[in-house]
């Protein structure tokens, strides 16, 4: 029975389970195993833990030659290190040769990255990676959404980027067992149409609690989970988007690239709506505990609520 | 190697020769003298010393081979060609819009590359992934890499390096195709890469000195360093830029242009194809 806690450790009970059943998987490690809780796996693997030491750009290189063996190398460290230092192997390896790595970026937002400060919070990895053609992004909102994606994500053939966070992340889904749902986005809440709330990744018990809030108050809306954030469920999307009229993104992101550029882009094409966006606000962000930092950078359940609050407004016009 | 078997080898190499300066006229972009100075040292991996099977080009044992100096590619195309990966006249359509040459290498576009490679400095970390897959797999084919001179200033080249001799790569030969020039001249005025061959030994390298153009001392260095076990060598190959045709020679204008008519025939001539 899978063990863990926190996303990072779900992450590496996910891969340890698949592995056993598929010698193809290794683990590629940059001096990530602590960080990536994988030292069970190295134990208990050692002939497929390649350790490079600290080299992201090695370790996504390696794992581009591993996989043109036909093997399956999994890359897991920090967000920022991966989609950052080791973009162009990430780039032109991996998603330009189509090859089947997976790579998992741990400390993905300021909520994610807490305490660490800037140099080890990712809050542009989805952006950046969105932009590379052919890379399947997962943003699960919880620990056990992980553990499921961090399975699933052997099941697609390709390079797969999972973002992970440090282990602060809150419990969205009270039902663990909650399926994840890749390329389709889940209806969270269907309290009405007043406006949509797309939320991707770790900031999910927020936006649940602001959609309960909201209620409470007569303001009636829909939360969706982006929990596949590429390819984006269009067809999912337009149609939350037609329905409602008007949109909030909220995202441990920055607000430029991820979640709130896939939603506008879409609404600009094909369905036009407001969209107001709630995540980090193009700006670097301070070290902090995780609650207090996601608060002060504008993506608490208030922000949260008055976005939807301003949607509803401007809709109105 | 029998005197005659190398002459037959500097033949193949200048004929390939002949097949990039006529790629490039014909395509009007490229990198000709990169790819002449390579030649010798591809041809003796693809005519002599790979295991191969043109029919099957994603055959799991054969041996594995990265040109990681890809703007060299002309020379790669030509030599897949001859081996009939694909019908020689593809070559025409180098750097073509929709052709399998394109301007860099690219794994799956064209039978026979095994990885796509262009932007420096990455072949040879891709390399120790492959040597540390086929160990895993409990093959034993060799993974090559052809590296210029220049760009191992890239620093992912030592990362690669380290982790090559970490974990005993002895089916990881490296080339470098030392030629001393780089796009923007001489690579001892732009960087502190020399010299190499003590570069590589202090990072734990199996190392071989050897002239780049002597198709016995290539094929003897590469039987020299697959009895090496233990560590990954490196063959520091001492080569001539624009290798084969007089005005390229040690030119480094001819890093990347264009030969007209008059210079093709010339090299035709120097290169016994005319």
């Amino acid at each position: 029975m899978a063990n863990y806690k926190g996303s990072r450790e779900a992450a590496a009970c996910a891969m340890r389970e698949r592995a056993a059943k598929d010698k193809r998987i290794l683990f590629i490690s940059p001096d990530s195993l602590k960080a990536m809780r994988a030292t069970d796996f190295a134990a208990e693997y050692p002939d497929r833990c390649v350790e490079v030491g600290i080299a992201e750009q090695q370790a996504v290189a390696a794992a581009c030659g591993l996989a043109s063996t036909g093997l399956i190398p999994v890359v897991g460290t920090y967000g920022g290190f991966l989609s950052m230092r080791a973009c162009e192997q990430v780039r032109t390896f991996i998603a330009y040769p189509r090859l089947n790595v997976k790579l998992i970026g741990i400390n993905g937002g300021i909520y994610g990255g807490e305490r660490e400060g800037v140099t080890h919070q990712a809050f542009e990895d989805l952006g950046i990676l969105r932009s590379i053609p052919g890379i399947t992004l997962l943003t699960p909102a919880d620990e056990n959404q992980v553990y499921q994606a961090a399975k699933a994500m052997f099941d697609i053939d390709g390079p797969v980027y999972l973002r992970c966070a440090s282990g602060k992340e809150r419990i969205a889904y009270e039902d663990p067992d909650t399926p994840f749902l890749f390329g389709k986005n889940r209806v969270v809440k269907d309290y009405g149409t007043d406006a949509v709330i797309f939320c991707s990744g770790f900031l999910m018990p927020r936006a649940m609690e602001a959609a309960e809030r909201l209620k409470a108050e007569g303001v009636l809306v829909t939360l969706a989970d982006v929990s596949t954030l590429k390819p984006l469920d269009r067809e999912g999307t337009a149609e939350q988007l037609k329905r409602c009229g008007a949109a909030v993104t909220v995202e441990d992101h920055n607000i430029i690239g991820g979640l709130r550029s896939a939603v506008a882009e879409l609404a600009a094409c094909e369905t036009p709506a407001y969209v107001i966006p709630v995540g980090l606000k193009d700006i670097f962000p301070s070290s902090g505990a995780a609650e207090e930092a996601a608060d002060f950078y504008g993506m608490s359940v208030k922000d949260i609520m008055e976005a939807a609050r301003e949607a509803k407004r401007r809709k109105k016009g | 190697m029998t005197p005659e078997r190398a002459l037959e080898l500097k033949k193949t190499a200048d004929e390939l020769r002949l097949d990039v300066i006529r790629m490039v006229h014909q395509a009007g972009d490229g990198h000709p003298g990169p790819a002449l100075s390579m030649l010798d040292i591809l041809t003796v991996l693809y005519f002599e010393k790979m295991k191969l099977d043109p029919a099957n080009p994603d055959w799991d044992d054969r041996d594995r081979f990265i040109l990681s100096k890809g703007h060299s590619c002309p020379g790669l195309y030509a030599a897949l060609a001859k081996l009939g990966y694909f019908d020689k006249k593809e070559l025409a359509g180098l750097r073509k819009l929709g052709s399998i040459l394109q301007g860099h290498p690219v794994k799956d576009k064209t039978p026979g590359v095994d990885m796509t490679s262009g932007s420096l400095g990455n072949g040879l970390s891709i390399g120790t992934g492959m040597a540390i897959g086929g160990r895993y797999l409990q093959k034993d084919f060799y993974t090559y890499v052809i590296a210029g001179d220049g760009e191992i200033q890239e620093g992912i080249v030592w990362e690669g390096a380290m982790t090559a001799a970490k974990h005993k790569l002895d089916h990881l030969i490296l080339f470098i195709d030392h030629n001393g020039l780089q796009s923007g001249g001489a690579c001892a005025d732009l960087s502190g890469v020399l010299p190499i061959p003590e570069k590589f030994a202090s990072f734990g390298w199996h190392v071989l000195n050897i002239d780049g153009h002597d198709p016995a001392a290539i094929s003897e260095a590469i039987d020299a360093a697959k009895k090496e076990t233990g560590r990954p060598s490196v063959i520091v190959a001492k080569t001539v830029k624009g290798k084969g045709v007089s005005y390229m020679e040690n030119n480094n204008d001819w890093h990347k242009g264009v030969p007209n008519a008059k210079q093709v025939a010339v090299a035709e001539q120097e290169l016994g194809g005319a």
